[in-house]
């Protein structure tokens, strides 16, 4: 029973792929760029020219499922087929995905996609099935992490990392406009 | 509970064109595998992705490895892996991997052989060597060997060069980073560690440590409390990260040096206590470097950054306490680059970073004992020729230009006619491919060790295959000098196929080598044929060392056993076996934050030790063979382009290492080929676009490649990644993708290390 | 013919001769061939998703709805379009209209049938679908009510049909009626399958529930005219057959306005509105040709043909009417399509791509094999339908 969030601080990032490739060896993604549950996105630009460069925009920013506590994924699925765990994590009933892909639809960060091997959506879980299953406290993306910026544990637990990291520093959530009210915390 | 998934692409490993004659059925693990098993076993292992090495632990259930994790115990990785650490699975179970031995029936570089037992390999190789020394009268010189593994480097040369006797050891060093290693041993007597970590303010040329990661050093950055200046021809990562950011001309990073040196002793910014207890002719550094008035307006013409930013940073850098100018490396570069790696030497001496925090420090490295054997002596050996007209060069690992250079020209003194090539992807990693290959094509004997069918494999008469890092079990080896540290590399799965560790292919071929080689030997060799009058056969083969096969009476588990027990205890054993890694506050490191541990506390971190040594400001011999005793600035190293032209300029991605990486699986999904970075408005101009193919010409050859047109490189330079353009159809993933930077390289190389000059060709470009 | 205690008078000629029986005219046989090749299309595109699933199609991650779904409003809206139709005489008791009652509840089944098929192609599990959709309902989802209503809506058209066919007035009315409003429901659900889409701006909102009753009914009158062209070979000379279609043709001119009054408005409150990824996604569609193939032929030239003479010129609306549902099919397709055009994700992943503008989309072979195959399904069934039942409105009553 825990209430799992992660936090990022991204600025730290350096675009290295190794949480990507961490994460698909663990959970078994299919190989192949489009399948991942989790990306990097280079957000802005290196701006001016070449000698006069701005670098001052851009940043990377780790991308992946932002476990919305007001799921819009959640809602759409016809079948009721996507459900919340005893973990706060969104986590989906595979033999009750009928691959409307109306979760893809509803989701506005683009965290799913179909995984061909299961023949159902897939989105980052907290590799919830694999290291939390077998009692690992970390997940695969924040153990490889060379920046170390990935912080995961149980937001309702204040003496965990993440809640203190979230006290003491400010931080933000992706599109708010959505009301999704994210789990996954941007450090500034 | 115990649930593996094994459906994505359980192929069935056949018959592949590299092995035409050759198949089995031997079942390969899916690509990726999911399990959520407890207690599955977690082997110790060191990375081999790259020559950095990072410390893991492999999950294996059922002899597959379904996943890799970084190990916390070692000081060195921090607790991390890379992407290519963790996609090293895919190098393990790479479906085109070599597997048996092999030997050629068709053409060099057809890639058509058949499959043969172990035994006939070291039959076929026994026989060719036999003939080849016995022709050129035992001189076992002529059996040229290298190696561009890190780990077993030692060992290899002690079979090649001890037991058989061969003076040719070629290595990477020469198309990497000797000019470095030697400008910082000749200028302070040791090669040194840099404490990224404790420095404040820290100035980087060229070294992309955000793209080639270097454990500590990448991690340690990223948290450092430290001001990063960066110096590059090209926006890399490490540049898009630093505090800031000198875009400079490709080859004039000695020029900023050199003003750095002028403005530090002309305004005295240097320290004066250090200066005047360590440094050797420091007067006739300051009579050089104010002749020659390097100021920061003179830089600028050269360099292209303003000066008032020269004078600002090197203010700021005499300033901060702990001032650090990395010691990169990226290849070799320039003409200048022994003397541009030597003025960042006395840069950091004159600020006083020598020995202590935040600097280049000595530490306390572990020394671990030898294992002796006993060596032959050849009279007719003759010594190598490759380092003939270079000042210092390598002793250990030769020039591999002038080498090569040496063969294809017939100007070496004696035939080089065999060669045995470990894990050094010659056709793809020096300048001027087709060189390469004529070199080998005038060998009578080529063997490849080696895990994939590389560009090289396929030019070699007989291909044995190694197995991967993870399949076999290493000597020990001891790592830095702040936080030293041992580490172990166990094996986490047995070899697969009919792949063996680089011993037990050694261990085999000595067994089929000693006595046919030792009456070669008799026959030519007066000093031995003497012992073997005085002493008779028996003990004249024994006691001359003539026993290839000295090293591996026991196996590696036992040898390192053994060493390890008798010089640091069982303990230490026990912690390498279970953890990977010993250190001596291993029990009581503790975590700071996020997993991210404090191995050595801060107290007992070796920043300074008590050593005599001296900066040595002037180099005699330098001055001896016409080159500059002290860093100087000459006409010639001015960055100079004719118009409508671009210097190449070469680097790697993230997810690559060299060309050793190319095939795998996982990481071509996020490099699958490499792109020709052109600057946007040259690339508007020529109407190059996204994705464009344009052909760039050179000297040497040509390359097609797409464009990548972006406002991160300089006008007049062009960059591509190394590592892609791969020949050997055998590679299904890599093969074809992209283009090789060195089929263009000009092969040029410096005389002071006879380093290859990798940033020093002109070409031109067209759009297809 | 007599299943237990259903009577399904079936005409008395019909087999399969009579099936096969129809004038063998050069439009006739066109017909025929092209509806077997759409059929054989369809068995080679099903074939082909069977063997390589969702990679045979065009849909990717970001655009995860495809021409199939388009496909799939495209044939429910026609089916709704039919029932409002079909509702018109025998539900609301205009006289004028009940002549094309029958007809058009069997069009509304035979079209949600095509609908059906064409979707059970689409979803990954079908069968899934159906299961869990009962025992364990997500009844947030407007999937869920859209695909449950549409379920009870064919029962009710049906039952309808069967009591029209019997001549059972009555209770043709009371089951019309209920099909008529769970078909609305069903379809103002489909519009809500949009209109929930809070990541889509574009499409959230009240919108597409509304005007997806007003397209239906607009689809319904265009396919009137066709089936009623085809019934009476273009020769309208039939005074109550010529008042139907007039009166048919005024109730779409008056439709055609208020979508294009509704569509105006839903333009001008996207562009100037000015919300982000709402005003540059309404941008990007004007710049489309696909938009304006909808407005043109969906709405302008009907409308001009209407306007002409006040909808006396039934032949001239016949035409207007195939050009009004290749407009209509652009309507659907265009909604899918536009809904998803932005990028959930604006950035940059990999370093060699430019950060994307929009999403790209076209349809594959077997997608389009598949969706034609589903016309082809409905022309059949159609067509079956006419040798097997008398669709005209019985004589007498």
């Amino acid at each position: 029973m825990a209430n799992y969030g992660m936090a990022f601080d991204y600025k730290l990032c350096i675009n290295c792929h190794a949480c990507e490739v961490a994460c698909k060896e663990e959970n078994g993604i299919d190989l192949g760029a489009k399948n991942h549950r989790l990306w990097i996105q280079e957000d802005a630009l290196v701006k001016g020219d070449f000698w006069d460069l701005d670098r001052s925009e851009i940043s990377f920013m780790q991308m992946q499922c932002q476990e919305c506590q007001d799921a819009p994924c959640l809602k759409a699925c016809p079948n009721g087929a996507i459900y919340v765990d005893e973990n706060g994590i969104v986590r989906l009933h595979q033999d009750k995905c009928d691959l409307t892909r109306a979760c893809m639809e509803a989701c506005p960060y683009d965290a799913r996609y179909v995984d061909e091997k299961n023949h159902v959506t897939d989105k980052c879980i907290f590799c919830a099935d694999t290291r939390l299953a077998r009692g690992e406290t970390t997940t695969a993306c924040q153990i490889t992490c060379p920046a170390k910026l990935r912080y995961f544990g149980d937001l309702d637990d204040e003496n965990s990392e993440i809640s203190k990291v979230l006290k003491e520093r400010e931080h933000f959530t992706l599109k708010p406009e959505a009301g999704t009210k994210p789990k996954l915390f941007y450090l500034k | 509970m115990k649930k593996i998934e094994v459906s994505r692409r359980k192929f069935l490993q056949g018959s592949v064109s590299l092995c035409v004659y050759a198949s089995s059925a031997m079942a390969m693990p899916l690509a990726t595998t999911k399990t959520s098993k407890k207690n599955a076993e977690d082997v110790p292992y060191l990375c081999n992705m790259c020559r950095n090495k990072c410390a893991g632990f492999a999950r294996v259930e059922e002899n597959i490895i379904t996943k890799l994790n970084p190990n916390h115990y070692f000081p060195k990785s921090r607790n991390m892996l890379c992407p290519k650490g963790n996609a090293a699975i895919q190098a393990v179970y790479d479906k085109d991997r070599l597997k048996y031995p092999l030997i050629r029936m068709g053409k060099r570089g057809d890639g058509r052989y058949r499959r043969v037992t172990w035994d006939e390999a070291y039959e076929y190789i026994k026989d060719k060597l036999v003939k080849i020394i016995d022709e050129e009268k035992d001189n076992r010189s002529t059996v040229a060997y290298c190696n561009g593994e890190g780990f077993n480097k030692d060992e290899y040369i002690k079979f090649f060069g001890s037991k058989l006797g061969s003076a040719n050891f070629l290595d990477e060093g020469s198309i990497c980073l000797n000019t470095k290693l030697g400008a910082t041993q000749l200028t302070i007597g040791d090669v040194g560690e840099m404490d990224v970590a404790g420095s404040d303010y820290m100035i980087i040329s060229g070294a992309n440590r955000y793209e080639s990661l270097i454990t500590p050093d990448s991690v340690d950055m990223l948290h450092a409390k430290q001001k990063l200046v960066v110096l590059d021809p090209r926006c890399t990562m490490t540049a898009i990260k630093a505090d800031e950011y000198l875009p400079v001309n490709p080859g004039t990073d000695l020029a900023f040096c050199l003003s750095m040196i002028y403005i530090a002793i002309k305004d005295e910014l240097y320290d004066k206590a250090y200066v005047k207890t360590y440094f050797k002719d420091f007067d006739k550094l300051k009579k050089h470097i104010l002749s020659k008035k390097y100021t920061a307006k003179w830089a600028e013409s050269k360099t292209h950054i303003p000066a008032e930013r020269i004078k600002r940073i090197t203010k700021e850098f005499f300033a901060a306490s702990h001032p650090l100018y990395y010691l990169g490396r990226r290849s070799v570069w320039s003409q200048n680059d022994f003397q541009f790696r030597r003025a960042m030497v006395l840069i950091n001496a004159l600020a006083g970073s020598i020995n202590r925090k935040g600097g280049i420090i000595f530490g306390k490295p572990f020394h671990l004992h030898e294992e002796e054997i006993n060596e032959p002596l050849y009279s007719n050996t003759v010594d190598r020729f490759d380092l003939d007209g270079i000042v210092y060069g390598s002793q250990k690992g030769g020039s591999w230009l002038n080498f090569r250079e040496k063969i294809v020209t017939n100007t070496s003194p004696y035939p080089v006619k065999a060669m045995f090539i470990r894990k050094h992807n010659l056709m793809q990693n020096m300048p001027n491919i087709e060189k390469t290959k004529k070199m080998l094509n005038m060998m009578d004997l080529v063997v490849v060790l080696d895990t994939m069918p590389s560009d090289t494999a396929v030019m070699a008469d007989v291909i044995l295959p190694e197995c991967t890092f993870l399949e076999r079990e290493d000597m020990v080896v001891s790592f830095n000098r702040l936080e030293p540290s041992l580490a172990l590399r166990n094996q986490a799965i047995k070899p697969m196929y009919e792949s063996k560790s680089m011993q037990d292919i050694l261990k085999g071929l000595g067994k089929k080598l000693s006595v046919p080689l030792f009456k070669v030997s008799a026959k030519h060799d007066a000093d031995l044929q003497e012992s073997i009058k005085n002493y008779g056969k028996e003990k004249a083969f024994t006691e001359g060392g003539y026993n290839m096969t000295e090293l591996y009476k026991y196996d590696i588990t036992t040898r390192n056993k053994k060493l390890i027990t008798a010089q640091f205890g069982k303990k230490v054993y026990d912690s390498l076996k279970k953890r990977g890694v010993w250190h001596p506050y291993i029990d009581t490191q503790k975590e700071i934050f996020n997993n991210y541990y404090e191995y050595y506390p801060k107290e007992k971190r070796h920043y300074t030790v008590e050593r005599n040594y001296k900066v040595h400001c002037y180099l005699k011999k330098l001055e001896k063979h016409g080159f500059d005793p002290i860093p100087a600035w000459n006409d010639h190293y001015d960055f100079k382009v004719p118009k409508e032209a671009f210097r190449v300029i070469t680097g790697r991605y993230v997810t690559t290492t060299q060309s050793a990486t190319a095939n795998n699986e996982m990481l071509k999904d996020f490099q699958e080929e490499n792109y020709l970075w052109i600057n946007n408005d040259v690339a508007d101009s020529l109407g190059i676009k996204l994705g464009d193919s344009v052909a760039v010409m050179s000297s040497v050859s040509s390359i097609v490649i797409k464009a990548y047109p972006t406002n991160k490189i300089a006008p007049q330079v062009l960059w591509l990644s190394h590592g892609f353009g791969i020949h050997a159809r055998e590679m299904t993933h890599a093969f074809g993708k992209g283009a090789s930077d060195n089929m263009i390289l000009e092969d040029k190389f410096e005389k002071i290390y006879g380093c290859a000059t990798m940033h020093e060709t002109n070409v031109t470009i067209r759009k297809l | 013919m007599k299943i237990g205690p259903l009577n399904i008078p079936l005409k008395e000629d019909f087999s399969l001769k009579s099936i096969l029986g129809f004038e063998k005219t050069p439009l006739n046989m066109l017909i025929a061939v092209a509806t077997l090749a759409m059929l054989a299309m369809f068995v080679i595109g099903v074939a082909n998703y069977l063997v390589h699933g969702h990679e045979a199609y065009g849909v990717t991650r970001q655009h995860p709805w495809g021409l199939l779904i388009a496909v799939y409003i495209f044939f429910v809206v026609s089916s709704t379009g039919f029932c409002i139709v079909g509702s018109l005489g025998d539900v609301f008791g205009f006289k004028d209209f009940t002549m094309i009652s029958k007809r058009a509840i069997f069009g509304s089944i035979v079209t949600i049938l095509a609908g059906f098929a064409v979707i059970a192609f689409e979803i990954g599990h079908p069968v899934r679908m159906m299961i869990y959709n009962v025992i364990s309902p997500g009844l947030t989802s407007a999937i869920w009510w859209m695909g449950t209503l549409y379920g009870l809506y064919l029962t009710f058209m049906i039952i309808e049909f069967y009591f029209l066919l019997n001549n059972d007035m009555k209770k043709a009315k009371i089951f019309g009626l209920t099909g008529l409003l769970v078909g609305l429901a069903a379809h103002s659900n489909l519009g809500g399958v949009f209109g929930f889409l809070n990541a889509r701006t574009i499409s959230n909102g009240v919108y597409y529930p509304t005007y997806f009753i007003l397209t239906a009914f607009i689809t319904g009158i265009y396919l009137s005219f066709i089936v009623m062209g085809f019934r009476y070979k273009l020769n309208f000379s039939d005074e109550k057959v010529k008042k139907l279609l007039e009166g048919l043709a005024k109730i779409q001119g008056l439709l055609i306005s208020i979508l294009i009054f509704f569509m105006t408005w839903k333009l001008l409150t996207d562009v100037y509105g000015g919300m982000p990824t709402r005003a540059d996604v309404a941008h990007h569609m004007l710049h489309t040709g696909a938009f304006w193939t909808e407005v043109i032929c969906a709405m302008l030239i009907p409308l001009a043909v209407i306007l002409k003479d006040f909808g006396k010129s039934p032949v001239l609306m016949f035409w207007a009417s195939l050009i009004g549902m290749v407009g209509i099919f652009f309507m659907r397709y265009n909604l899918v399509h536009d809904t998803q055009v932005k990028p959930l994700q604006m950035m940059k992943i990999t370093e060699y791509q430019l950060p994307p503008e929009w999403i790209e989309y076209f349809p594959s072979a077997t997608e389009i094999m598949i969706a034609l195959g589903g016309l082809g399904l409905c022309i059949l069934l159609y067509y079956v339908g006419t040798r097997a039942f008398n669709l005209d409105e019985e004589e007498g009553h």
